[in-house]
């Protein structure tokens, strides 16, 4: 499963290096990366919202989806390869499922207000934005759990700790011969 | 109070910088060699490892540079800190458990020696090496220029030392640095980490409060200032677009993984299983700092847009005028304490390493064997690396900006991408070949140079960092996947099934 696992990230950073050679050879627009604001030195206006992600906004929602692809691949690397049970494939799966609803809920809030202009609030911040600050920052609180919560039954458990405690033990003999 | 503003923040940084030097002279007596100087002789507990950790990846460049980048291009900057979730969870995920084990197993103390160990390679050890040589250059003189001009403007604000130059500012600060760095080693470092940590999280939450009440329909009215002058710069892409926004979320998040100065202090713990508190305390810490970031910068730009105060001079100028227009004195007094406490923490952390990249890694890659007496060469290297760093400062403040520059093109992007593969995912997987990793980091290094130098702009705001990583990570499992297996170490094959 390890082999598998390290060609799924493989063929994913793959795909998201073509995705970046399609958004460079794209047609750019004047305010791709800002513009300078017309009245204040030193601030950066974003401009026409529409504009800017007309030649590569469906590009760029699949990178991102595709990055959070693979921080869920690598975050399963990370646990040894016997742990990885049903269980954990399910929970990791989840975890995908979260991220990938709060990204869409991001991306189509702000097509929503790229068309009517107008937003609501959510605790201070415009929706899509809340969802960007509160949902990303927390959207990673099922790996955390997983490894604080899990972290006898998937990341060291007490077999890796006699395991690891007994290579020690064996090291110390060999270097005292 | 109002009346001893100045004189309350200059009390305040003093204060805390007696506090580094007596940490320093009572740490001296517990460095007896150079695996204490180096990793605190693997015997730090949970609490002081996760202060540690999150105090050094947060910089001066979170507290001055990020309220900037939201002055300047809105939301766009939030993603480089709303991603150290993520990050931190795949930096415990891929690195703490191994990397703690091979130090362990091999008596490693440093992260060249790591991954040494890991691919059996001295090629591999010493282009980590010199990568962390050179990005410890860049960010070292970076944050000692930002450290004395902070200290410039905050003392030229008094009588006593209305015309202090900035060349005692850089002396000032970089002897404090130097003083605590040279006699206690890591352990200096960390235990000051624990206080700077605390500083900056009590600074981060205070700023947050103080921020929500500058208007009087608090954060939402500010955000709906901003959002009415210029949609974008209030929406999640802000104004720097979506591909530089998801750059940072790639680069910063990932990229954490394979910062030199933070893997290294997840060698340092007294008990793997420490690592399972460790994870949610550091985050808790980050995201409470982090804080002083997001508030301060969309007030600032808020404020300028509804005339509450006149425009920045500079950018950078929005933590500064945020203190001395909206905060009192005692608060600013403890934000400026934390800024240099964010500043020294990152600094100390790039001094240890790249002392022992110079003393330590260098010479075993090409002679074999480390320097008799590393202690001593130790502390005699740090004195002249802070000094080299701090001419390269002066150098690039007063003569040319470039050389500085340069180096700091090796800096969070340049680690992300040349460490990252080789570290976080080497020690996953078995496959991983040496010279899937020389190809990776080499890659890494050209690639930025080469968009550095030749200053490539990419459109939509591609990021050049972006670029390198994902080519680094293309030719690390892709040359690994075509080359012969590598025959491991039996203690490594051990280390790898656990």
């Amino acid at each position: 499963m390890r082999s598998k696992l390290i060609v799924v990230i493989f063929t994913t950073v793959l795909i998201m290096a073509g995705l970046l050679i399609a958004i460079v050879l794209a047609d750019s627009v004047p305010n791709g990366a800002g513009l300078p604001h017309p009245e204040f030195n030193g601030m950066q206006a974003g401009g026409d919202g529409a504009a800017r992600l007309e030649h590569i906004g469906g590009l760029a929602f699949a990178f991102q989806c595709l990055l959070l692809l693979l921080i869920v691949c690598l975050a399963t690397l990370g646990v040894a390869e016997q742990r990885r049970s049903p269980e954990l494939w399910a929970y990791m799966g989840g975890t995908l499922l979260f991220s990938l609803f709060v990204w869409y809920q991001m991306y189509s809030g702000h097509q929503a207000f790229l068309e009517t202009g107008t937003t609501n609030y959510f605790m201070g911040f415009p929706v899509a934005t809340a969802w960007q600050v509160y949902g990303t920052w927390l959207g990673a609180i099922p790996l955390i759990i997983l490894y604080t919560v899990g972290f006898r039954k998937f990341i060291f458990t007490e077999e890796d700790e006699r395991k690891y405690e007994q290579l020690l033990a064996d090291i110390a003999a060999r270097s005292e011969q | 109070m109002e009346a001893y503003r100045q004189e309350i923040i200059v009390g305040a940084v003093v204060i805390y910088m007696i506090f580094c030097v007596i940490t320093g002279l009572w740490a001296m007596r517990r460095t007896k060699n150079s695996s204490d100087f180096f990793i605190a002789g693997r015997g730090l507990g949970p609490i002081v490892v996760s202060l540690a950790l999150f105090s050094s990846t947060l910089s001066g460049f979170g507290f001055v540079g990020g309220p900037g980048l939201v002055y300047s291009i809105g939301v766009s900057s939030f993603w480089m800190i709303v991603i150290s979730s993520t990050g931190y969870a795949l930096g415990f995920f891929l690195v703490a458990k191994r990397i703690r084990m091979i130090a362990d197993v091999r008596n490693c103390i440093s992260l060249p020696d790591v991954v040494a160990a890991r691919y059996n390679s001295e090629a591999v050890r010493f282009l980590i090496a010199v990568t962390i040589v050179l990005g410890v250059m860049g960010y070292l003189a970076t944050q000692i220029l930002a450290m004395a001009v902070v200290m410039q403007a905050i003392l030229s604000g008094t009588e006593m030392f209305a015309n202090i130059g900035l060349v005692t500012c850089v002396v000032i600060s970089s002897a404090v640095l130097i003083f605590y760095c040279v006699t206690g080693g890591i352990i200096a470092s960390v235990y000051t980490d624990v206080v700077q940590g605390a500083i900056m999280m009590i600074a981060g939450t205070l700023i947050l409060l103080t921020a929500m009440s500058v208007f009087d329909g608090g954060m939402q009215e500010a955000t709906s200032i901003i959002l009415a002058d210029d949609g974008e710069a209030m929406m999640p892409f802000g104004a720097a677009g979506i591909m530089a926004s998801l750059g940072w979320f790639f680069v910063f998040g990932l990229g954490l993984a394979g910062q030199p100065h933070l893997v290294t202090k997840m060698m340092m713990n007294k008990k793997i299983s420490d690592n399972r508190s460790i994870l949610p305390m550091s985050l808790f810490g980050y995201v409470m700092a982090a804080l002083l970031w997001v508030s301060i910068g969309v007030i600032m730009r808020a404020a300028v847009i509804d005339g509450v105060i006149s425009p920045l001079s500079l950018p950078d100028d929005a933590a500064s005028v945020f203190l001395s227009v909206f905060t009192n004195p005692l608060l600013a007094g403890i934000v400026f304490a934390g800024l240099f406490a964010a500043i020294m923490s990152t600094s100390d952390a790039f001094l240890n390493i790249g002392t022992a990249a110079i003393i330590h890694d260098i010479p075993k890659a090409i002679r074999g064997h480390s320097i008799k007496n590393e202690l001593f060469w130790a502390r005699v290297v740090t004195v002249i690396l802070a000094i080299v760093a701090a001419s390269f400062a002066l150098y690039s403040h007063f003569q040319d900006a470039t050389l500085v520059a340069i180096l700091g093109a090796f800096g969070w992007g340049t680690f992300a991408a040349s460490i990252f593969p080789v570290l976080a995912i080497g020690l996953n997987w078995k496959g991983a070949t040496a010279l899937g990793a020389i190809s990776a980091i080499v890659s890494a290094l050209l690639i930025n140079f080469i968009v550095q130098l030749a200053g490539v702009v990419l459109p939509y705001g591609i990021l050049g960092g972006l670029i390198a990583f994902v080519v680094s990570l293309i030719l690390f499992i892709g040359v690994s996947l075509i080359t012969k297996k590598p025959e491991l170490d039996a203690d490594m094959e051990a280390v790898l099934n656990i």
